[in-house]
């Protein structure tokens, strides 16, 4: 299981209100150049963006580098304007990309 | 001469450890921060391994039963299975912890290929058993079958070994709430294990610490799950009898 997310905020909010998203990922977040045993090195293996977008609007930004730790967590806030998905995605090296979805429901 | 007289004093004060007092939890050590994200279910990492294991224990093999078909309702039958750990297995007579009886599980119950110490699996599964048993106080049988067991790892923490000369129980009963190098000496409780150590970046089990310990004062590093360390795992939860579970819990 070398991706998995964890994603806290509440379900529910007022129009306007500033909602706080947590984000705890599980990820080795390898920073890469240790020897392979084969005369080369390992290649970073890092997430190296993050992005939540919410209703189709990106909200955040958290471009990652090698002094992130493994497992990372962020948090942020948002202002709740209108029910809809905020859409989180990660970009690994490599190209590969993870995204989670999690719903806010705006009364 | 006064070197003398400093070394004297401190040999001194090295064998008036005075005896075991209140044992309190590896977390009280810990700075008020990473106490708040232990037991902060949004920001403790650890939680992926618990999950992680959940997903396995109602995870049919190709052959065999799942852990869930003999163990239904896991959260309530086998809440507090983990707090009676090491105990002596009544068929073989040896002490096993809760990866040794995880590993019998799987490979005389289920007849599965077994998971193997410290590989991700039996971590995730040892972390989703073990916090089960959240908050509840830890309660090894240290007498009757188990009292050799005991008297072994009680024998494993008093002696002297390795390169640089020290006991266990110097440091974690003399020198209790002192600094070595950056962090604070504590009991040497285990009740978080497994534990998210942020020295690891990574879940690791209590044999794992053990064997740190062990290299920091030069000594033999013994084998995942050898009897050495399983004794001496039961002289750590007799001595931290009735402190509260905390797996899956962090520590520096």
């Amino acid at each position: 299981m070398p991706f998995n997310a964890r994603i806290t905020m509440p379900a529910e909010a007022r129009a306007g209100d500033i909602i706080e998203i947590r984000v705890l990922t599980r990820h080795p977040m390898d920073r890469g150049g240790q020897s392979d045993g084969k005369g080369g090195t390992v290649p970073r293996m890092i997430l190296n963006r993050l992005t939540a977008t919410y209703s189709g609007e990106q909200v955040f930004r958290l471009d990652m580098n090698t002094g992130i730790s493994a497992n990372p967590f962020v948090s942020f806030t948002t202002r709740a304007v209108a029910s809809g998905d905020i859409v989180f995605e990660w970009r690994e090296d490599g190209g590969a990309t993870y995204t989670r979805t999690a719903r806010l429901v705006v009364t | 001469m006064r070197w003398r007289a400093v070394l004297a004093l401190t040999v001194i004060a090295l064998a008036a450890a005075p005896a075991t007092a209140e044992i309190k939890s590896g977390s009280e050590f810990l700075s008020p921060e990473m106490r708040r994200q232990q037991a902060d279910e949004t920001r403790n990492p650890a939680w992926f391994w618990v999950e992680q294991g959940e997903e396995l224990f109602s995870r049919k093999p190709q052959t065999g039963a799942a852990c869930i078909s003999c163990h239904a309702e896991p959260k309530q039958s086998l809440r507090g299975a983990a707090t009676h750990y090491p105990q002596v297995d009544a068929a073989s007579g040896k002490l096993l912890n809760l990866e040794g009886r995880i590993e019998q599980c799987r490979i005389e119950r289920q007849k599965q290929p077994g998971f193997g110490y410290e590989t991700p699996e039996m971590l995730a599964m040892t972390a989703y058993v073990a916090s089960l048993s959240r908050g509840l106080p830890v309660e090894v049988k240290t007498d009757g079958a188990a009292k050799p067991y005991y008297e072994a790892g009680k024998a494993f923490f008093e002696r002297r070994q390795g390169q640089l000369n020290l006991s266990c129980q110097q440091c974690h009963d003399g020198m209790v709430g002192q600094k070595l190098r950056g962090d604070t000496i504590s009991y040497g409780a285990g009740t978080g294990y497994p534990a998210y150590r942020l020295e690891w970046n990574d879940v690791g089990s209590l044999h794992r610490r053990l064997r740190a310990c062990s290299l920091g004062v030069r000594a033999t590093q013994f084998d995942y799950g050898s009897p050495e360390y399983l004794a001496l795992e039961l002289f750590l939860a007799g001595r931290a009898k009735g402190l509260p579970v905390e797996t899956p819990g962090i520590r520096r």
